[in-house]
């Protein structure tokens, strides 16, 4: 990446200080990582449960460097003309209509097919020029000049030819447009992947990138977060919310709650305005936090155990 | 340094986890760019180099502390008597002075020293060990130690003796901690070494001999092998001709604007992926190697095709759900006790199996479908129904049927085989995992 960003990201606890102003805590797990990733120019593979901030993490980077962020959402079927670039090819055609009259001219003097093709041939390249070219979120981001975040979204839901294609991007941060050459980055962009591990990832693409894993975090993270994100929640309240939602993660339910949830619910209880967690209440806005009826079900069956357990926590 | 983290590598390695030479190249710019101060940091980054899932993590971490950790020597009431008199040794016997004079950090460094040079992280096999020690303690200078003892005994004078005695036993306390330091060496780089030749020896093993402690183990070469099998085929399951423009199509569809090309088409072929319906026989006869059957079925199900499966005895019935809803496990016992499936686990009827399977799915088998059968074709004197495999095989791609028992037994006693087997385009024996794979393998 450019030169200009290496203040920011000199040292480990750089990265931290400057994200945590950017409103995203993170651990000195991620830091380190972050940090070999800059220096080392690879990509980082960023993996973990629904939820705990992966694509938060490629935004707040963003934020941070001051560079633009470009988001490519990874689907079943997606390939390069819809990653890399395409061919205006309605304008083409629009333009060659448009036309007609001037390539009459061209051709005018010339005689036979043979020598009219000559003709054109001299101009045939118009067509296939960088105005004609649609660049899309891989080809934009090679050609930030300033250097880019380039955040690939969720990169296990598109196919394994999709996979094997970014790791030429990956790896030399170039493409080749046969009708235009290659194009090489002008800055070498951040480049995040998420993966959900709804299927294995190849392992060639695993080879190329630095690998973080974030886990669901701790109490005193969670505290932090929320502290960071909902500056307005009292402190009893929040000590309560994160005690509680560290009690129900360790029930057996189909999906646990992660930090987003938890934001929400205290986002929530901040417009009830609600200075200390209650049963009722609770009972009331389970369903912010757990998405399905059965969890929810689960949930109410031990609500006042835990509630009295997350108000004790609180007072200790 | 380098050496250290390549030591590192290998030892991940024989842990289990797959390291590349491009990553530990990565390692070792990483540990230049972070360097060595700062021990969490520098986990954290090797961690994001060379630990690239959530189960190699795991592994990274154990290896890490093993690893890594201090070089504990053992300080126990054997330890040899401290502040002699070095009038004896002459100064020039480093490793005597080192033990007496309790320098613990100058003996680890050592025996490292001379580990390294005796090439220890190649030990695979605890038989090694004796070996891996004697080399280490002769790299270190034993044979001159051995003389000095043998010297001391010969002067012969009271303080001499005392001597001698002090350094034997600064020999047990030294071959005490080599043999420490080799087992704890076997341990990092031995690792998969062992398991590998289990695992080779269990997949030639008839699936009959297999015990249940071994089950366990089974389920992941099972699990491995699906795995190296889905990575092979999952690419042809989905194969389109991406990015070739169709021209006639094109045309076609431009005619309504003039014949101008505004709307362009491009080929796009999809490869159906393979359609399997298994059958398999769960009755008392092949009880033992249809566990593994179920457990492969239930794999494949799980990482690779759509598979329809059917289990039979007295009668047959679709438990292709039961995969879904169940983890392995329980899904393998629940079929097997066959309870709440309505499923009659009497005498095996091929015959009514075959019944069935015509009359409550004869939609499911096209000129697409490859029917697997897995069984013995034990059938208890009963009607074979050989015309029913027929009409089968007539309407089928392909008519599999793998049977556990070894070719010379085949149509012996109430087995049908042979009259089965005309009506099969490829049967075969099947009682190991490797003839399993070999099955899939064509049938993908």
């Amino acid at each position: 990446m450019n030169p200009l960003h290496d203040d920011k990201f000199a040292s480990i606890e750089r990265i931290q200080e400057g994200f945590k102003e950017a409103g995203y805590i993170c651990s000195r797990k991620i830091a380190t990582t972050l940090y070999l990733g800059y220096h080392l120019e690879k990509p980082i593979l960023v993996e973990g449960p629904a939820g705990v901030g992966k694509t938060e993490l490629a935004k707040t980077a963003a934020t941070f460097a001051g560079v633009p962020l470009i988001r490519m959402q990874c689907y079943e079927g997606l390939d390069e003309s819809k990653a890399l670039y395409e061919w205006k090819y309605g304008k083409q055609l629009l333009y060659t209509q448009i036309l007609r009259d001037q390539l009459n001219d061209i051709t005018k003097g010339a005689e036979g097919l043979s020598d009219s093709i000559d003709k054109l041939h001299q101009y045939d390249d118009i067509f296939f020029s960088e105005s004609f070219l649609e660049p899309r979120p891989l080809l934009k981001a090679l050609r930030q000049e300033e250097g880019a975040v380039l955040l690939v979204d969720e990169v296990d839901k598109s196919d394994d030819e999709f996979e094997a294609f970014l790791m030429e991007i990956l790896s030399d941060f170039q493409v080749s447009i046969p009708e235009i050459g290659t194009i090489q980055a002008e800055t070498r962009p951040v480049v995040f992947l998420t993966s959900n591990n709804t299927r294995e990832l190849g392992e060639p693409l695993k080879r190329r990138c630095l690998h973080l894993y974030i886990p669901l975090p701790g109490p005193r993270l969670e505290r932090e977060i929320i502290c960071i994100r909902v500056p307005g929640i009292s402190e009893k309240l929040r000590m309560q919310l994160v005690s509680f939602i560290q009690q129900l993660r360790e029930l057996d339910i189909k999906k646990v709650p992660s930090i987003s949830e938890t934001i929400d619910w205290a986002r929530v209880l901040l417009l009830l305005h609600a200075d200390r967690l209650s049963s009722d209440l609770i009972r009331e806005t389970l369903h912010i936090i757990l998405k399905f009826e059965e969890d929810i079900k689960v949930a109410e069956e031990h609500l006042y155990d835990m509630t009295r357990k997350a108000k004790r926590e609180a007072e200790n | 340094m380098e050496k250290t983290i390549s030591d590192f590598i290998l030892a991940l390695r024989s842990s289990g986890s797959t390291v590349s030479v491009s990553e530990s190249i990565d390692a070792m710019n990483a540990a230049e760019l972070i360097g060595y101060h700062d021990r969490e940091a520098f986990r954290d980054s090797l961690s994001a180099v060379l630990a690239k899932s959530f189960h190699e993590k795991e592994i990274f971490a154990e290896c890490f502390n093993r690893f890594f950790s201090f070089d504990t020597f053992s300080e126990e009431t054997t330890r040899p008597p401290c502040g002699l008199a070095s009038e004896h040794l002459e100064g020039s016997f480093p490793l005597a002075q080192m033990i007496l004079s309790h320098d613990t950090a100058g003996l680890a460094a050592s025996i490292r020293e001379a580990a390294r040079e005796t090439g220890i992280n190649e030990i695979k096999f605890f038989s090694q060990k004796g070996l891996y020690i004697q080399r280490i303690m002769r790299n270190m200078g034993l044979g001159e130690m051995q003389g000095v003892i043998r010297r001391l005994y010969q002067e012969d004078t009271s303080s001499s003796r005392e001597m001698a005695e002090r350094l034997e036993g600064a020999r047990g306390y030294l071959f005490k901690n080599v043999k420490d330091f080799v087992e704890h060496q076997l341990g990092l780089f031995s690792g998969s070494a062992i398991e590998e030749l289990v695992e080779d020896h269990l997949r030639n093993t008839r699936l009959s001999d297999l015990e249940e402690r071994d089950f366990h183990r089974m389920h992941t070469i099972i699990r491995k092998m699906v795995k190296r099998l889905n990575d092979l085929h999952s690419r042809r399951r989905k194969v389109f001709k991406r990015g070739q423009l169709d021209f006639m199509k094109t045309l076609r569809k431009n005619v309504t604007y003039q014949g101008m090309l505004f709307d362009i088409k491009w080929k796009k072929k999809k490869v159906d992926r393979p359609n399997i319906v298994a059958i398999c026989d769960v009755s008392r006869s092949v009880e033992a190697v249809s566990r593994f059957l179920l457990l492969f079925l239930c794999s494949l199900n799980k990482g690779l095709a759509r598979i329809r499966t059917f289990i039979f005895c007295s009668n047959l019935i679709e438990v292709s759900q039961v995969f879904d809803e169940y983890p392995v496990e329980e899904a393998i016992a629940k079929l097997q006790s066959g309870k709440g499936l309505g499923i009659m686990l009497a005498s095996t009827d091929y015959g009514q199996a075959l019944r069935d399977l015509v009359e409550g799915w004869s939609g499911i088998i096209t000129h697409k479908t490859t029917v697997l059968i897995l069984g013995d074709a034990r059938n208890n004197y009963g009607d074979p129904e050989t015309g029913i495999l027929k009409s089968i095989q007539e309407r089928c791609k392909r008519l599999i049927w793998l049977n556990p028992e070894p070719r010379s037994l085949w149509g012996i006693g109430d087995s049908e085989m042979k009259r089965y087997l005309p009506y099969c385009h490829l049967a075969k024996e099947c009682n190991t995992v490797n003839h399993l794979e070999r099955v899939v393998d064509s049938l993908l």
